[in-house]
């Protein structure tokens, strides 16, 4: 690895931000009716007995969403927004709140559908899902017999004929095939349909330093393809990414074609990156401003003059005016994050006492107190 | 399970102001550009280029990459809760506020 690569930070932030994801791209995360789908969109036959089946552990939908098996359409509705609202990743305060959102999502999609929960229903409860593994030789799960003849049908919300890719706002489960279905009935055969890969959206934490200096960071990611016989398989790759300088809080980072793969001859799509920069008390930015804490001693704030420090951009020598007054910020033109016309550094004056620990240092502090015999530090609040 | 050992160096690209077109924006929200198009003119996403003096085609609309994270919160909210888009836009400044204030308050912590 190259020297001066992180590697450490976007990996989790690459989970967390991707189990959100995986609600709008479940096809990435082989789940496996997702995976089947695709297969199927891609005119192959579905295996499941390695690889994908594997791992493909019971789910639970009807727990998930804590309603009964007999449970009405609008009481998972009901069920489905009330662990929405819990888990939403812009308000939910609970640790596994994108995991658990993206498994609520997969729930609803499955169970809202009426066709999806039928087919999903035929596999059983968890104790008969067992039983089918173990009586096939504990290879990995088979479908019911007629699961590969079922002819799921996928409504559109938008115009679904006005572009093929994008024509209404399908992104969960079976999203993959719903698109493969519509590119099949506009091509009229049965091929291995040509669709573009969806992209995948995550969160990258940054220090405001890799925004003065650019950085390479490391990314870990795993995807889902399907192989030679058409078995969806996983997929790990890295990619180091170079940071661009000048990037700022809430831009977006581009890598074109990283994101699921597509299908046939379609290109892959996009995985984009939401800059976020970690706290630090020393610094933060608003826009391409950055704002930095100065402390100074009660004299040099007061009597002012020159004044050495570290910023992000270098170390620094300032005149500091004198007359200190509470929030005085000074103004270092072009300073803040590189850009075109690169933002400006801030410089927020804090007053930092020393504490008098020697009776000599208690002394300084009476004198002090001697020499301002009229001041009132209530008066002036 | 295979892994690629030879990591290779990917050029990321900075999403600056006015970058996105209809159909990216559309797109990367998993979105139709009908449903861009719908937003714009009610006002609940706009476009970087509209403060020009005559009026430009949806061709020509121009999206920033914080345009990208409102919009796709705003589609993920009227997914999810059948939302109306003026409340989910309503829903999405609350959010969109409330992240600021927080940040500004860590700040104001140190």
């Amino acid at each position: 690895m190259r020297p001066g690569v992180e590697t450490t930070a976007i990996i989790p932030a690459i989970c967390a931000a991707a189990l959100e994801a995986a609600a709008l791209y479940p096809y990435y995360f082989a789940e496996p009716g997702a995976a089947m789908a695709a297969a199927r969109a891609a005119g192959l036959r579905p295996s499941f007995d390695k690889k994908i089946g594997d791992s493909m552990d019971y789910k639970d939908y009807y727990k998930i969403l804590g309603v009964d098996r007999k449970a009405s359409a609008d009481d998972i509705k009901k069920a489905y927004r009330k662990l929405a609202r819990k888990y939403h990743p812009d308000i939910s305060k609970e640790k596994d709140a994108d995991a658990r959102m993206a498994e609520v999502n997969e729930a609803n999609t499955v169970l809202s559908d009426p066709e999806k929960r039928t087919a999903y229903d035929a596999m059983g409860d968890e104790m008969q899902f067992a039983q089918n593994v173990r009586a096939q030789g504990g290879g990995g799960f088979r479908p019911p017999p007629d699961w590969d003849q079922q002819d799921f049908h996928f409504s559109s919300q938008g115009d679904a004929g006005s572009d093929a890719d994008f024509s209404d706002f399908f992104s969960q489960m079976f999203g993959q095939a719903a698109r493969a279905r519509r590119h099949q009935g506009q091509q009229g055969a049965r091929g291995t349909p040509d669709m573009r890969g969806q992209d995948q959206h995550a969160s990258i934490e940054l220090d405001l330093q890799d925004s003065y200096s650019g950085a390479v960071r490391s990314l870990h990611l795993r995807a889902t393809v399907l192989d030679e016989q058409g078995i969806p398989t996983y997929k790990d790759k890295e990619l180091q990414v170079t940071i661009p300088k000048g990037v700022r809080e809430g831009q977006m980072i581009r890598l074109a074609g990283q994101g699921n793969p597509g299908l046939g001859k379609g290109a892959s799509g996009d995985l984009l990156l939401e800059v976020h920069f970690r706290s630090d008390p020393r610094w933060w930015s608003e826009g391409k401003d950055v704002y930095q804490r100065v402390p100074l001693a009660p004299w040099e704030a007061e009597l002012g003059g020159p004044v050495r420090f570290k910023t992000l951009a270098g170390e620094l020598e300032v005149t500091v005016p004198a007359g200190y007054r509470s929030g005085r910020k000074l103004r270092l033109k072009g300073k803040g994050l590189p850009a075109a016309a690169p933002g400006d550094l801030y410089l927020v004056l804090d007053v930092v006492f020393p504490p008098a620990a020697t009776a000599e240092q208690k002394q300084a502090y009476a004198d002090f107190a001697k020499a301002f015999p009229q001041f009132d530090a209530r008066s002036l609040s | 399970m295979s892994t690629s050992h030879y990591p290779f160096y990917e050029p990321a690209e900075l999403l600056e102001q006015a970058v996105l077109d209809l159909h990216e924006l559309a797109r990367h929200c998993c979105a139709s550009p009908q449903w861009v198009i719908e937003h714009v003119q009610t006002g609940v996403i706009s476009y970087d280029n509209a403060g020009q003096a005559r009026e430009i085609s949806h061709e020509q609309w121009r999206f920033s990459s914080q345009t990208l994270v409102r919009a796709r919160r705003i589609a993920q909210l009227e997914h999810s809760f059948d939302a109306d888009p003026q409340l989910a836009a309503l829903t999405t400044d609350l959010i969109e506020e409330v992240q600021q204030l927080r940040r500004k308050l860590r700040n104001l912590q140190g």
